[in-house]
């Protein structure tokens, strides 16, 4: 996961210039930003204040990360670093305090790491889909949609008989489970060999 | 945790990879369009021609204990220094006073973080003044006429 070719490929390119390339990280990572700016409690104001400061700064950072690779991390950290500035600043004005005190909310780094892991396994499974073929993509898009589609609902809106979306889910899932986007979160761990048992029906 | 997301490819049985992606599409979905706007436009600064001056004085920064501050705060002054040029700036009012050093006649750029730019003249002395002092975060960008440009960082007063 360290070495996640498409980040580094992305971070590269946006670097040279690619406004795409920089699009894309963006809509990666916009929620790993946005998920941790809730997590400090800000308003719709100070979350737009927040992000813009975040994004300004990768942006003036771009060629010099040392490792694109760490993307994630370095937005949590900048996001949590500007986070705790804003929060800061409402509270020394309305407090007229020196400074902290024990109203400032903490978020601790174990759920700063915990919504770093989360953003990378999201943004994998969002990028494996986006492959998927359009077909596979409506299928799965009314499998999981809130409340999902029955399978009637699903054949009347698609064609498909009902007695073949059962393994035409499983294909189009094993088709994902196989892709290159996948793959990145598991290269490089200790834990490859991990296997489950069969994918289950 | 770690471990579970490496097995995303050969451990996860159907219904838990359909989990995780209904999960991460909802995080997706949670994010509101104008967030990822805001992302997007910043791609606007990239390589933005110009030398890059940092804050290495904020009067706010030097604040004393409360008890004095009413006193001593009245007036915001703000230093920002580049290779080449340092700029001062000093809230008066509804203005902002500023000087270029080494004085160098020109126009300053206001850039507002919605992407507007309004401009005032530098005179020979180095000075100009902002008027009114924009009420969202800005950043200045002070052209000569020899064709160097400096950027600050952003400003919010």
């Amino acid at each position: 996961m360290r070495d996640d070719p498409r980040v580094v490929s992305l971070v590269t390119r946006a670097s040279g210039g690619d406004q795409g390339a920089w699009h894309e990280l963006v809509e990666r990572y916009a929620s790993l930003v946005y998920t941790i700016c809730t997590r400090y409690r800000l308003s719709n104001h100070d979350i737009e204040d927040v992000g813009q400061s975040v994004w300004l700064l990768l942006v003036e950072q771009l060629g010099k990360l040392r490792e694109p690779a760490a993307l994630p991390g370095w937005l949590a950290t900048t996001t949590a670093r500007e986070c705790l500035r804003v929060v800061t600043a409402a509270n020394k004005a309305e407090c007229l305090g020196t400074g902290l005190d024990d109203s400032v909310l903490f978020v601790d780094n174990a759920v700063i790491d915990e919504e770093i892991l989360v953003a990378e396994r999201n943004a994998a499974l969002r990028a494996a889909f986006a492959e998927l073929p359009p077909r596979c993509q409506q299928l799965l898009s009314m499998l999981i949609s809130d409340p999902p589609h029955s399978y009637t609902e699903i054949n009347a809106k698609t064609g498909i008989p009902v007695g073949s979306i059962g393994p035409q889910r499983a294909r189009c899932l094993e088709r994902m489970r196989r892709s290159s986007a996948l793959a990145a979160l598991g290269e490089g761990d200790e834990k490859i060999d991990a296997r489950g048992g069969e994918p289950g029906a | 945790m770690h471990g579970e997301a490496s097995q995303v490819r050969n451990g996860w049985d159907d219904e838990r990879l359909l989990a995780a992606l209904s999960e991460a599409m909802k995080a997706r979905a949670a994010v509101p369009e104008w967030f990822i706007e805001t992302g997007k436009n910043a791609f606007a600064w990239h390589n933005i021609d110009a030398e890059l001056a940092r804050l290495t004085y904020d009067s706010n920064e030097d604040r004393l204990p409360a008890v004095t501050r009413a006193e001593t705060a009245s007036i915001r002054s703000l230093t920002f220094t580049s290779e080449h040029l340092t700029l001062e700036l000093e809230v008066t009012g509804n203005s902002l006073l500023g000087q270029v050093f080494p004085a160098r006649a020109g126009v300053l750029e206001i850039h507002t973080r919605a992407g507007e730019i309004s401009t005032t003249e530098v005179d020979e002395i180095g000075c100009f003044s902002v008027e009114p002092i924009p009420a969202s975060p800005f950043r200045l960008r002070s052209s000569a006429s020899d064709g160097t440009h400096v950027l600050t960082g952003w400003i919010t007063i």
